[in-house]
């Protein structure tokens, strides 16, 4: 027994040494960790941040879209796989808008993870040692531009539920800021961003998207585009016009020359979440049918919504015209452009009295899309209708029209189509957020 | 690898050195047979304390060489065992062998490398045998062959898609967002049983709504093993039973031991099934008529002119009514010398499923050798290769509106839906997809090779005359290549944006452990003896999965390189695990036996990888009438014991990490974080786990019982996290609270009738879990389904871990949400029975009940919007409206109508056989014939397609139903020949 146990137990502690003796971690195999880019990120990594930021502005961005043209009855969106879409959205039935509800949690959290990308990117600007102080502007400039943007989109959904402002602490979240003192910290990070992209260098590649506002120039003028967004949202209206004079207007100039997200087909790239072909049946977003009865004669925009081959109906909706405003997988969608700069300059003006200016900015618009110049009366109530009217067609299915009858007190002209329907005024906070 | 080969040779050189045993060896002869005098084969005959050992052919005879003074241990499943010493004189040996039907003298692992007798046993270990697990009515792959056959277990299949996928769970769920599954160790070597997506997300987009999850529900890799050629099965069900598995264990360990050579005459049997499976229940379709038409909105004028021309479908009908049929061949040889032994079968199983275009095919081929190098050496191989592919059609959840049942769910059966003449398939204009186009041009295809080998060697290093010292060291390697090939032709009507997609998946996986260990035997007397064990235990996992997704394909090409588009992913996992034990068991008089084990382990999935984490385990059992303490007249044996042990479950790989996803745009490579935060600190689940029951035998051996309780306390289970997503964060890894479960199980076996003519054996199983949630550090989280609207699991203190909550109208809950059901059964039972007519004709038939446990059924639901659900238009409630309008207006104010109660009733196994004894030729020595059914027969309220079903597979949330591939039920015709 004795010199079994003593084998034994010269066995058992080599074969210890055995099992000890090689100590192991892998490590992430499968992708880099944030810790690696807050070490001293290297010019190329930081240009990955900046790319997975814009990239990264395209998650939801369909169901962003969805979210506000469908409360805001521009449109249906029929999905064989979700009731949601005709219940929960439009108030049908009992059922209200639920705080687990995908329509909010999945957009809240798509605009926070860029939000979160862009405090990396400038936490990770600012440990580099690789890049100078201009360099280091341009990227902060870029960031906090981004960063305001996607806070504007989130406030558009929850509204007067308010938005989280500070989250640069993940352990320890700054509180939830109320709708007014939101717009205005919206503001006051486009102006931050303004200053920061003043005598910046921008050293990063943007897509095309971008296409003449990549570097330092051009990106101030796209974060005066948004910031004279946010003016008229808080009926600044002076600001709004000081805000124009230095972005990307152009009152005579093309509609669509802005920013925009592009897509395209390329490994892990996106395709364009908004486009679904015309015709379809089961997953379609149709043209609410007042667009077509509200739209004058000649109005070149009503081929933002073709009739169809046959109507289609789901749940006691019907609507005979597709959605056709993105006409490819990979066309793109805008951030802002020039028509809806027109339309804010055009606003600003109305609300400042200069009535002419804003009524030749409103012909412009309905010039261009084959309308007669406008013929009614030159009073401010008339123009803002007019105003609201053209911002309607002009921004059909990007986002705008369910926020402007609500910031002029008018979400009780929007049609009701079923007697139970609900028209509803805001998204609650994701469940997770209160 | 090439560490456990050094190891392993290293060991080797200790083989050379024990003194080899000279003794006067003589050959004794035998014959055994059954208390009626009919022969016994393959009974077990071995010279205690050695490796010497041989086993009866088909007329029950023997022969051994046996020294001196050595013991014979004659043993053989089913039967009592005996040992006894061969007088001088005797050649020739006539033993009997008494019925054990309590199976008292059966064998049971306990340790990693020791075993003890079922009537010393200090836990309930469950056990299957090969004719209950394969011979009743064979299930198409493994995993499905085990449902309704452990006691203590939720076993619940996700998907009537050919090529399986089970859930299974050991008294009750052990772990929310960890592992739930058991362990798998065939032969010693450690199974994978990984479930890989196809990626099929790509075209379904079932993550992009409500749950994140990927709901492809692949097949379980379990799935590929071959029922036949298995000879047992044990399960340890708890950190009890199975603590010396350490950190693996937590949700049980599934032991499973193929069928191996025996000494004797070359045997080679030929056994073929023919089957067919049909569907086992259709929903139906809605009755129409001109009103409802125009009502749903539909194209009245396009129901006018179908129903003249004669032309209104049962497209359900038609998708899943197809009668597929099945075969299943294997042929198997045994046989062996005195020194070497073998097994090895050759199997071919082809399977159609009842979609058409769906199926499942297995070739497989094993080899088990065994081999006794010298009295004290002798070595085992399994090795066992694995040819599988599975056809699995397209179902389950979609955001797309592209599988078969969400297409389905809003078709009208008047659409034309059929290609015309020139093979053109119409455009479904009532849905995203046309489902008959989807069945018959899309692929989906899951194929694996796959290749086990297992290496057993037991060495006698020292034998004294009172204590005998071994070396164990099993181990082997389980390697697979996995494809998923899944191809949708730009034809196809959800086509027209991606123009074509193939997704090609490859993984490739590669697990080794070894377990190297010493065993001592030490007998201080005829009374009291010691087993002690002590060892090292290495596991590794090499998982490579890399899927490639192309769009735009060029029109009639499948490789990804002929497309417009590429986008792939890789995924890489690698773990290594460590662990040392120790284990001893004293046993006192063959009636007390103690038990004591530890096992320390790490991990590289834990946030330290060079922690060892402990998990000590011990055992009491006490047999009072070995001990005298109850009379014989009674109870034939009587046991109480008590078991305590822990185990762990290691956190997912990469839990530590917060990671940075890839996200590009046109061209520009781009980084963002990922949803999931890391937690630096993570650390194992521990369960521990205390059982307690007693054993009992009565009328002569011919009635058994067990009875036990458990107590099983999971600490610091993982659960996700939902952070604030503001953070950019969604969900987090963390140790988040305690769970509890509790049950008890009972078991009976008996032996009713036993006449000359009528043998009949049952055993009645019955089992029950409750959990609850004894600790959560954070707020309640809800999982695992759609959101409250329509009913979700929610992990919430003080409640049931599987509680299903959803919205409520009624009055009393100010939130308006409450608790509608809960996923675990009231209560399960089971009865397996075997009635034998004059030892030539038997019957055999498994029932399995489950009582109680809710399901959220969605697909009727799905129906309901469609307007499609046979019923939509009755009226129930008397309330003139139709009972599908009264049910879609309670969306978003109860979730009354969707969870729904998925107790069943169910004959799972039907068979019954014929055995010819007596053949007209000679060279076929036996002929069985048989008919079988399986799931032919099921009681159930649940308004679905089976109350077994699975949207999210394998994990924490079952009975979630989407649409799923409908459970299918078949009947075979078998015919086995022995040669």
């Amino acid at each position: 027994m004795k010199i079994v146990m003593k084998k034994y137990l010269i066995l058992f502690a080599a074969s210890s040494l055995i099992a000890t003796a090689c100590k192991k971690d892998y490590g992430n195999l499968n992708n880099p960790t944030e810790e690696v880019f807050l070490a001293n990120a290297t010019r190329d990594q930081l240009n990955n941040l900046v790319s997975g930021t814009e990239s990264t502005l395209r998650n939801n961005l369909g169901l962003y879209l969805d979210d506000i043209g469908v409360v805001g009855r521009e449109m249906y969106r029929f999905s064989g796989a979700d009731p949601r879409y005709v219940t929960d959205l439009l108030g049908g039935g009992e059922s209200t808008l639920s705080n687990t509800g995908f329509y909010i949690t999945n957009v809240w959290s798509s605009r926070y993870r860029v939000v979160k990308n862009c405090n990396l990117l400038e936490e990770a600007a600012g440990n580099s040692t690789y890049i100078n102080d201009a360099e280091k502007k341009g990227y902060e400039g870029f960031a906090k531009t981004i960063k305001a943007y996607q806070l504007l989109l989130t406030l558009n959904l929850t509204y007067t539920n308010g938005v989280r402002i500070d989250v640069v602490n993940a352990e320890q979240l700054g509180p939830i800021v109320e709708y007014d003192q939101a717009l205005a910290e919206i503001a006051s990070l486009l102006d931050e961003g303004k200053t920061d992209l003043s005598g910046a260098e921008v050293v990063f590649p943007l897509s095309a998207g971008f296409a003449a506002f990549s570097d330092a120039p051009g990106l101030a003028k796209f974060n005066r585009a948004l910031a004279a967004r946010v003016a008229v949202y808080r009926k600044q209206w002076d600001a709004a016009l000081t805000d124009l004079d230095e972005s990307f207007l152009v009152l005579n100039g093309a509609f669509d020359l802005g920013v925009y997200d592009v897509f395209g087909t390329g490994s892990g790239d996106q395709l364009n979440p908004a486009f679904f072909p015309q015709n379809q049946a089961g997953e379609v977003r149709l043209a609410h049918p007042s667009y077509a009865t509200d739209i004058d004669a000649n109005d070149d925009r009503i081929n933002k919504a073709t009739l169809r081959n046959a109507p289609a109906t789901s749940s006691g909706l019907t609507s005979d015209r597709d959605v056709w405003v993105y006409t490819s997988s990979t066309a793109q969608v805008p951030l802002i452009r020039n028509e809806e700069l027109i339309l804010i300059y055009a606003e600003a003006k109305i609300q400042t009295n200069a009535l002419t200016e804003g009524r030749d900015a409103l012909n412009t618009i309905r010039t261009r899309h084959g309308l007669a110049n406008y013929g009614g009366a030159l009073t401010q109530g008339a123009l803002i209708d007019e105003m609201l009217k053209q911002r309607r067609f002009s921004l059909f299915f990007e986002g705008h029209r369910w926020l402007d009858l609500r910031r002029y007190d008018r979400l009780n002209t929007l049609p009701i189509d079923r007697p139970d329907d609900d028209i509803w005024d805001k998204f609650p906070l994701p469940n997770t957020e209160q | 690898m090439r560490k456990l080969l050094t190891t392993i040779a290293g060991c080797m050189i200790l083989f050379l050195l024990p003194c080899s045993l000279l003794a006067q060896d003589r050959a004794v002869t035998g014959r055994i047979t059954d208390a009626k005098g009919a022969p016994i084969q393959g009974v077990s005959v071995v010279v205690r304390q050695t490796n010497t050992g041989t086993s009866t052919d088909a007329d029950g005879k023997f022969r051994l060489n046996v020294p001196a003074n050595g013991i014979l241990v004659i043993s053989s499943t089913g039967y009592k065992s005996q040992s006894l010493k061969p007088d001088a004189g005797a050649a020739d040996i006539q033993i009997k062998m008494e019925d054990d039907i309590a199976r008292l003298d059966e064998v049971v692992v306990t340790g990693l490398t020791t075993n003890v007798k079922r009537r010393n046993l200090a836990n309930s270990v469950a056990t299957i045998s090969s004719k209950q697990l394969d011979g009743v009515a064979p299930a198409q792959t493994f995993d499905q062959a085990l449902n309704g056959k452990i006691p203590g277990a939720y076993i619940n299949s996700n998907t009537g898609a050919p090529g399986g996928g089970l859930s299974v769970k050991l008294r009750g769920v052990t772990s929310i967002y960890g592992n739930t599954q058991p362990l798998y160790v065939v032969d010693g070597v450690f199974m994978d049983n990984t479930a890989t997506s196809a990626g099929l997300n790509a075209v379904t987009s079932a993550a992009a709504g409500g749950n994140a999850s990927t709901q492809d529900n692949p097949s379980s890799r379990i799935a590929d093993l071959r029922a036949e050629d298995i000879e047992n099965i044990e399960i340890l069900k708890g950190a009890s039973a199975a603590a010396i598995y350490g950190s693996k264990a937590a949700a049980g360990v599934i032991i499973i031991t193929t069928k191996r050579g025996r000494q004797g005459k070359t045997k080679v049997s030929f056994s073929q099934d023919l089957g067919v499976t049909t569907v086992r229940r259709l929903l139906g379709t809605r009755p129409l008529n001109e009103e409802n038409v125009q009502a749903q909105g539909w194209d009245v004028n396009e129901y006018k002119a179908a129903v003249a021309a004669g032309k209104v479908y049962d497209y359900e009908k038609e998708m899943y009514g197809e009668q597929g049929f099945a075969t299943n061949s294997i042929l198997r040889i045994t046989g062996g010398s005195d020194k070497t032994s073998f097994y090895f079968s050759a199997g071919h199983k082809d399977e159609q499923g009842i979609i058409k275009r769906t199926g499942y095919k297995n070739n497989s081929l094993r080899l088990n050798l065994d081999h006794r190098i010298s009295d004290n050496v002798k070595i085992g191989f399994s090795t066992n290769f694995i040819n599988s592919s599975a056809d699995r059609g397209l179902t389950g959840n979609d955001n797309a509106g592209v599988t078969y049942g969400i297409a389905l769910s809003s078709t009208p059966g008047f659409t034309e839906l059929h290609p015309d003449a020139a093979g053109d398939y119409p455009r479904n204009k009532y849905a995203a997809s046309n489902p008959i186009e989807t069945r018959d041009k899309m692929k989906n295809n899951e194929s694996v090779n796959r290749f086990i080998v297992g290496l057993n060697l037991d060495a006698i290093l020292f034998k004294g005359s009172k204590s005998t010292t071994r070396f164990i060291g099993r181990g082997g390697i389980d390697f697979y290549n996995l494809y998923t090939d899944a191809q949708f032709p730009s034809s196809l009507q959800f086509q027209t944006v991606n123009k074509g997609t193939t997704i090609q998946g490859s993984t490739r996986n590669l697990n080794t452990n070894y377990i190297l260990s010493l065993v001592n035997n030490f007998n201080v007397s005829e009374k009291l003896t010691f087993t002690t064990s002590a060892g090292i235990t290495q596991e590794t996992v090499d998982y490579n999965n890399l899927l490639n997704v192309a769009t735009q394909v060029i029109s009639g090409q499948s490789n990804v390189d002929q497309a417009g588009a590429l986008t792939a992913q890789q995924f890489r996992q690698k773990v290594q695990d460590n662990g040392i034990f120790i284990q001893e068991e004293a046993t006192l008089s063959d009636a007390l036996t103690l038990t004591a084990g530890v096992r320390f382990d790490r991990s590289t999935n834990n946030g330290d990888p060079d922690k060892y984490y402990t998990y000590p385990k011990a055992g009491v059992s006490w047999n009072l009438t070995r001990a005298g303490i109850l009379g014989n007249n009674i109870f034939e044996n009587f046991k109480v014991r008590a078991a305590y042990g822990q185990a762990g479950n290691f956190p997912a790989y990469g839990s530590k990490f917060t990671s940075m996803a890839v996200s590009n745009i046109t061209g520009l490579p781009g980084s963002v974080v990922n949803t999931q935060k890391g937690e630096p600190d993570i650390k194992p689940e521990t369960q521990t786990e205390f059982e307690t029951g007693f054993d009992f035998t009565v009328f002569k051996g011919r009635l058994s019982m067990e009875f036990t309780y458990y107590n099983k306390n999971i600490f610091d289970f993982l659960l996700q996290n939902t952070l604030p997503s503001s953070s950019g964060y969604t969900t987090q890894w963390v140790n988040a609270g305690d769970l509890r479960n509790q049950g008890i199980e009972i078991g009976l076996t008996a032996q009713p009738i036993v006449t000359r003519n009528i043998k009949w054996t049952t055993s009645v199983g019955f089992w029950l879990n409750r959990s609850k949630v004894t600790k959560l550090t954070i707020p309640p989280v809800v999982l695992g389904s759609f959101g409250v609207a329509l009913g979700t699991f929610q992990i919430e203190q003080g409640k049931s871990a599987t509680q299903i909550i959803g919205l409520t109208d009624e009055a009393g809950y100010p939130t308006h949400i409450r608790i509608w059901g809960d996923q675990e059964p009231r209560f399960q039972m089971n009865s397996f029975n075997e009635i034998t007519f004059k030892n030539n004709l038997s019957l055999r038939f498994l029932i399995h009940w489950k009582n109680g446990g809710e399901n959220v059924n969605l697909t009727n639901l799905l129906n309901d919007l469609g307007g499609t659900s046979a019923d939509f238009d009755e009226d129930k409630n008397g309330n003139k409206v139709p009972d599908g309008v009264d049910r879609i207006q309670k969306i978003g104010s109860t979730a009354v109508e969707f969870v729904q109660n998925s107790s069943y009733l169910r004959f799972r196994e039907i068979g019954l056989y014929y055995s010819f004894n007596r053949l007209p030729v000679n060279f076929v020595k036996g002929l069985r014939l048989g008919v079988s059914l399986h799931n032919y027969i099921t009681i159930t309220p649940y308004q679905g397609y089976d109350p077994e079903v699975s949207n999210f597979g394998t994990g924490f949330s079952t009975g979630i139903d989407v649409d799923p591939f409908p459970a299918s039920k078949q009947a075979a015709f078998h015919l086995n020949v022995d040669f």
